[in-house]
């Protein structure tokens, strides 16, 4: 079996690229290492009855151009809940619901500071403005304006941005919650806020949504899309090596030792990863491996699912169910947690991203039981002891912790999902990421899709500025190569 | 121990003792003469008879490890594996975007060991490179190297009873009546190079002194070695051009230094190649020689072509084999042909303080070629 154009792992990136490939006139084989495509955008089932969200439980940066021209609507990809608001929880009952309707958060914000509540309105706006300003560089490829306030920003922490504008730790720790891949005391942290801001998701602005039958829908929907452009796939296939011939990319290695031939590779590697691989080794230079080498790994993160028998109830204000709940009473908890997990241990107090996938579609547990997603993160990769032993004291945690705003929650609990670090690396392969930096953020897509090696691009979540089930990468990758072979 | 605030080569009680002018330069972190009594004369000795200049101010660093070859094939541009024991060639470094880091010669010693001669520092870059690939670098810097160029060089190395039938490019480890020696032939200038430990080198000094007594041999200084570099034409990194220190630096591009001879066509993986390759179409200056119709050299000077910039000089030097003062010079293809004629501004001095524009001819490199051995 020989194909053109190989694409290497078959995740949202993998699956927009190779469709935009073959609909272009490639002949396209997709590699999965795995047994089941999607990556960690999956929806699986658990304790027996119940679906949920494998890894990523809201979808917030899907490029509305990629719906679009892949048709996705019409390959069966429908939205559950299109327009989630953040909830903080907090101890208190006070919790802070920050959705769409401007005078409605002025009001929730009131609660806490007055002064915080004037100025939301003003600030949303220009973050907004500001973050649409920012969409040539982080939605397409080629060189594109940076907005001058950038320069101020990409200095400034997010922290130090908060607090220059906001009083109380409610709002703080809010809009914390949307950049908390990064310590909000770290340069780049307001840059990441704003990345989340360009987003649109069903045509909003900074929305997040979540697919009819889960994150696997959308999966679903793609590999449909790419079937009727004629891609071709291949599972359980793990791909050791790229082929480089004359400095151009000639095919792919599998670990069977078959190799299947091709012109054109688009890897869901991290520049880390292609370092990982003996043509990777030999095509990247010196200076892009050493700074590899040394450059920071990314906090990990875990996952929890529960099954519940009843409702999840939060006390104190009335909040929608639908929302993304956000456990994190003040912003220092980020910065505490982000530097335990860089110092290997899991933080004191964990921050959780808390989604009820069954609030907006019922059917994936039984009738009137329920499932909560929990995303524990920022996490170290790796623990003393390992995480195994590490697995229940951590789901525990975190049953505690949102018992604490949802009492009698834990009472619920029929069955639980842990994935500590080690088992998502494990079953999704979704170690390959890479941290978030500000030159990440601010460089552009072709020098990070782009390798030394002709003919090899790179379209993992890594080759985002931010690590995201955007599809962004896959899209741009395939443009990029189809520019190349045009070229030749 | 404390760092002595001269940090002297081996061979300096001699070259103390022979610098009339107590005329001294700092190169490299190292003191060197600059001239023994006349710079003029001295380079006219290394053309016309034999001179000897201490090189100890390259820096020579071991690279030695099981992947010292897979790691040299990525530093540079040639291929080591094909370097056989014994035997050295010239080529470049480059960075990631394709700028030249260096330029020099790679010797091999061993099957796992190579010698990296560096005229500009640039330790930090191979030795963090190096790492990813086990292998270890030992510095050199203790030993002592003199140079012998000129006609005569071969009959002086002969007259010391030292083995001279030696190929370019080679070099070998001898027993020299006593002492133990590294006789090469890395430089470009025709002759040998002896390279001995610290405490040999007044003994080598002498030795050869003596040996090339009969043929007029002089002690060249730093200056006089410069001149014959130029007239050689070779841009050298720190001297003629600031080499790429940014990792991911594209200038100075070898096209634009004629450094491109020193790159295999055939040698793939070395580092900063595609970014060399993608760069190359579009370079428009080339390296050439020019002849500036004055005795004034004017280093680092803007060309111009009927007003138009077309280029400008690295260093410039007056010649004293060519009677005139020279340069090299990075000029645009559009005006690179030699015979073209470019004017240039001549630089202020203490007796002539207006500005003077000279007329300048480009030539081909080497000004001057390597001149031939003559037996005794």
């Amino acid at each position: 079996m020989s194909g053109d154009a190989i694409v290497v792992g078959a995740g949202v990136n993998g699956l927009v690229a190779a469709t935009y490939l073959a609909r272009a006139g490639r002949k396209v084989l997709v590699l999965e290492a795995k047994d089941r495509l999607g990556g960690a955008c999956q929806t699986t089932w658990f304790a027996s009855s119940f679906r949920g969200p494998a890894i990523a439980h809201a979808l917030t940066a899907l490029d509305p151009r990629v719906v679009a021209e892949l048709k996705l609507a019409r390959r069966g990809l429908k939205f559950a809940v299109r327009d989630m608001p953040l909830v903080a929880l907090r101890a208190d009952g006070k919790h802070l619901t920050n959705g769409r309707d401007l005078r409605a958060t002025a009001r929730n914000i009131a609660v806490h500071s007055r002064a915080d509540a004037e100025t939301w309105p003003r600030f949303r706006r220009e973050l907004f403005e500001l973050a649409r300003r920012m969409r040539p560089l982080w939605w397409s490829d080629g060189k594109s304006e940076i907005p001058s306030e950038i320069a101020r920003l990409r200095r400034l922490s997010l922290a130090a941005w908060l607090d220059s504008r906001f009083e109380s730790d409610a709002v703080k720790a809010a809009l914390a919650g949307d950049a908390a891949s990064l310590s909000p005391l770290a340069p780049g942290s307001s840059l990441l806020l704003l990345w989340r801001a360009a987003q649109e998701m069903c045509g909003l602005q900074g929305a997040a949504a979540i697919p009819l039958g889960g994150p696997g829908a959308l999966v679903d929907a793609l590999t449909a899309a790419a079937k009727i452009a004629g891609v071709e796939f291949r599972s359980g296939a793990h791909v050791s090596d790229i082929r480089v011939k004359d400095g151009a990319a000639s095919g792919v290695v599998l670990d069977s030792g078959d190799e299947i031939p091709a012109n054109v590779v688009l890897a869901s590697f991290s520049r880390a990863g292609l370092l990982a691989t003996k043509a990777g080794r030999t095509a990247l230079g010196f200076s892009e491996s050493v700074a590899l080498e040394r450059g920071v790994s990314p906090a990990a993160s875990a996952k929890v699912m529960l099954a519940l028998n009843a409702p999840p109830a939060f006390n104190g204000v009335a909040v929608p169910l639908r929302g993304r709940f956000l456990l994190a009473d003040r912003l220092e908890t980020f910065v505490a947690a982000h530097a335990a997990s860089r110092a290997g241990r899991v933080p004191q107090e964990l921050v959780l991203e808390v989604v009820v996938p069954t609030a907006g579609d019922p059917e994936l547990a039984p009738l009137g039981q329920h499932v909560v997603s929990i995303r524990i993160g920022p996490l170290p990769r790796h623990v003393a002891g390992g995480w195994d032993a590490a697995k229940t004291p951590l789901a525990a945690k975190a049953v505690a912790a949102l018992d604490r705003c949802a009492s009698g929650l834990a009472r619920h609990v029929v069955a639980a999902q842990v994935l500590t670090p080690d088992d998502i690396a494990a079953r999704y392969g979704a170690e390959d990421s890479c941290a978030v930096t500000v030159e990440r953020l601010l460089s552009d897509w072709s020098s990070r899709i782009r390798t030394p090696i002709k003919g090899l691009f790179l379209c993992s979540a890594a080759s985002e500025p931010v690590d995201a089930v955007s599809g962004r990468a896959g899209r741009i990758a395939a443009t990029l190569a189809l520019r190349e072979g045009a070229a030749k | 121990m404390k760092t002595p605030l001269v940090r002297a080569t081996p061979f300096h009680a001699r070259a103390a003792a022979a610098n009339l002018e107590n005329a001294w330069v700092l190169r490299n972190g190292v003191t060197l003469a600059s001239f023994y009594s006349d710079a003029n004369s001295e380079a006219l000795a290394a053309r016309l008879r034999v001179a000897m200049a201490d090189i100890s101010w390259r820096r020579r660093i071991m690279l030695e490890g099981a992947r010292a070859v897979e790691f040299l094939s990525k530093l540079v541009t040639r291929d080591a594996a094909k370097l056989s024991p014994g035997t050295s060639f010239k080529a470049l470094w480059l960075s990631d975007g394709g700028g030249v880091r260096g330029a020099d010669a790679i010797a091999r010693y061993g099957r796992e060991s190579f010698l990296l001669v560096v005229s500009a520092p640039d330790l930090d870059w191979i030795e963090s490179s190096a790492a990813a690939y086990d292998v270890k670098l030992r510095d050199m810097n203790d030993e002592g190297g003199i140079a012998i160029v000129g006609p005569y060089a071969h009959a002086t190395v002969e007259a010391a009873q030292l083995t001279a039938d030696l190929e370019p490019l080679a070099f070998r480890k001898l027993s020299w009546r006593g002492i133990d020696v590294t006789l090469s032939r890395f430089g470009e200038h025709g002759g040998y190079e002896i390279w001995c430990a610290p405490d040999d080198g007044t003994v080598v000094w002498d030795r050869i002194a003596r040996a090339g007594e009969s043929f007029g041999l002089e002690p060249a200084g730093v200056d006089a070695m410069d001149v014959l570099d130029l007239e050689a034409g070779i841009a050298r990194p720190g001297l003629d051009y600031e080499p790429a220190r940014d990792g991911h630096a594209s200038e100075p591009s070898p096209v634009a230094l004629g450094l491109e001879s020193l790159i295999d066509p055939d040698h793939q993986s070395f580092n900063g190649r595609t970014a060399y390759l993608a760069a190359r179409e579009r370079e428009p200056m080339r390296l050439a020689g020019i002849e500036i119709h004055s005795d004034i050299p004017a280093p680092f000077t803007p060309l111009l072509l009927k007003g138009r910039a077309v280029g400008h000089t690295l260093c410039s030097m007056w010649s004293p084999s060519l009677r005139r003062a020279i340069a090299l010079a990075q000029i645009d293809v559009s005006a690179f042909a030699p015979g073209t004629k470019l004017t240039l501004t001549l630089p202020p001095s203490r007796a002539v303080r207006e500005l003077r524009t000279a007329e300048a001819r480009v030539v081909a490199l080497p000004f001057l070629k390597v001149p031939d051995s003559i037996a005794p």
